[in-house]
């Protein structure tokens, strides 16, 4: 333990990291632009729909989803996906038996090089605290009701596994190519919160 | 440590409120917290488990009102201080300094 | 210590840094052994949440070797020993009022459990 003093923060966040931010660079501890790469990097390349593009290539090749639930990092990186907060994965499959769903209640671990960084409400206290107790509450609130004979599977990601939820094929998607099959699949659903709804005619 | 970010399980905090359409990031300062924390992680100032323990070390009232961004920079003020990459006076003297020339 | 340059940020969010450890411990705990998570207060930094302490749970799978948080957060080395994925009914956790069909996962570190024989 150190004996850093819990005083309140001393001014508002913009100027709290502008002060850091300009005395590391003077000290040649960082480069502005790399940091200004690294931010790009998580606002336009890395997001959920390289994890969608995970899910529709599962859904269409067997042996590729052989593969991922056997090994997740392995076959995720077939896919060109590693990395950061994705070093060691771990994919669960939703059946008519089980559905699964991520959190983590001690901070807000997620993949991100399948589902990019998480949402305010992944990370906020409502849902950490929640989930695990009633997740089938939860999960009304996020409109997803789930049968009685359905085990819901919740997966704390405490340490440093990270999970993705393989969701189910909707019925109406036969013969689907994988690209439309990918712009189906939400965030929510690989989160394990959401479904992924049966489409056309028998929606 | 028994902290209050050692959530699961509790009762009280409210609905959960999903943003539709959220963006990535929500201010600007988000990004630099953002960019630098993977940039001194990259580093080697920290490791996982100090960066963790730094957010749990915030106070409890300090670590419920405030956002995750809040919670990164909290913890890089902690550890770039303790670790000796920059010293608390360097960084009130700076704040102060911006915070002279933005009036 | 170098700044991390523009040309290595890819390579950087590419690669990680996985506490993954590769080195042989012999691991505590098999798929099927019944564990008793340990009752504990630490002051120091934890991954195990106040939740399970004292809760019962199987071992589901071994996920191989990892950092130790408790002592790699505080310098005192990486303690490497293996982390597995333990089951526990929901009714285990969170009493009559849960699902009986529900269960929850963590992932939990050797020094985290004891054997129910």
């Amino acid at each position: 333990m150190s004996g850093h003093s819990h005083t309140a923060p001393p001014s508002d966040p913009e100027l709290r990291i502008k002060a850091l931010e300009s005395l590391l660079v003077e000290k040649k501890l960082i480069n502005p632009d790399a940091i200004d790469a690294i931010i790009e990097t998580y606002e336009t390349k890395i997001g959920p729909r390289n994890g969608a593009r995970v899910v529709a290539r599962a859904w269409v090749d067997p042996e590729y989803k052989a593969r991922l639930l056997a090994d997740g990092t392995k076959a995720i990186a077939e896919l060109g996906f590693t990395g950061v907060q994705g070093e060691d994965m771990v994919v669960v499959e939703n059946t008519d038996e089980v559905h699964n769903v991520v959190v983590c209640t001690l901070c807000s671990c997620y993949p991100w090089p399948t589902l990019g960084l998480p949402p305010v409400w992944y990370k906020a206290a409502p849902y950490r605290a929640r989930v695990v107790s009633d997740p089938r509450g939860v999960l009304l609130e996020f409109g997803t009701r789930l049968s009685d004979d359905v085990e819901v599977r919740v997966w704390d990601s405490n340490a440093e596994l990270r999970y993705l939820v393989l969701p189910q094929r909707p019925e109406g998607t036969e013969g689907w190519s994988e690209d439309r099959l990918a712009a189906l699949v939400s965030r929510d659903s690989m989160i394990g919160t959401a479904v992924v709804p049966a489409q056309g005619a028998a929606s | 440590m028994n902290g209050v970010h050692d959530l699961g399980g509790m009762h009280g905090f409210g609905p959960i409120n999903p943003e539709p359409n959220e963006p990535v990031f929500h201010h600007d300062w988000e990004r630099r917290v953002f960019g630098i924390m993977i940039a001194t992680f990259g580093g080697g100032h920290y490791n996982v488990d100090q960066f963790r323990h730094a957010i749990e070390r915030m106070g409890p009232v300090e670590y419920l009102t405030g956002s995750y961004y809040e919670h990164w920079l909290a913890s890089l003020e902690t550890l770039l201080t303790e670790h000796g990459a920059i010293t608390q006076a360097e960084l009130d003297a700076r704040r102060a300094q911006l915070s002279r020339e933005a009036k | 210590m170098p700044a991390v340059a523009k040309d290595f940020v890819p390579v950087l969010v590419a690669t990680g840094g996985s506490t993954r450890v590769h080195k042989a411990v012999a691991p505590r705990f098999r798929a099927g052994d019944h564990v008793l998570v340990r009752t504990m207060t630490p002051e120091h930094h934890t991954r195990l949440p106040r939740y399970a302490r004292g809760r019962r749970g199987i071992v589901e799978q071994d996920h191989g070797v990892f950092v130790f948080p408790d002592t790699s957060a505080h310098g005192q080395g990486e303690k490497p020993q293996h982390v597995y994925s333990v089951r526990f009914t929901a009714r285990e956790l969170w009493g009559p009022q849960a699902s009986e069909r529900d269960t929850l996962r963590l992932d939990l570190w050797d020094d985290y459990l004891d054997l129910v024989v």
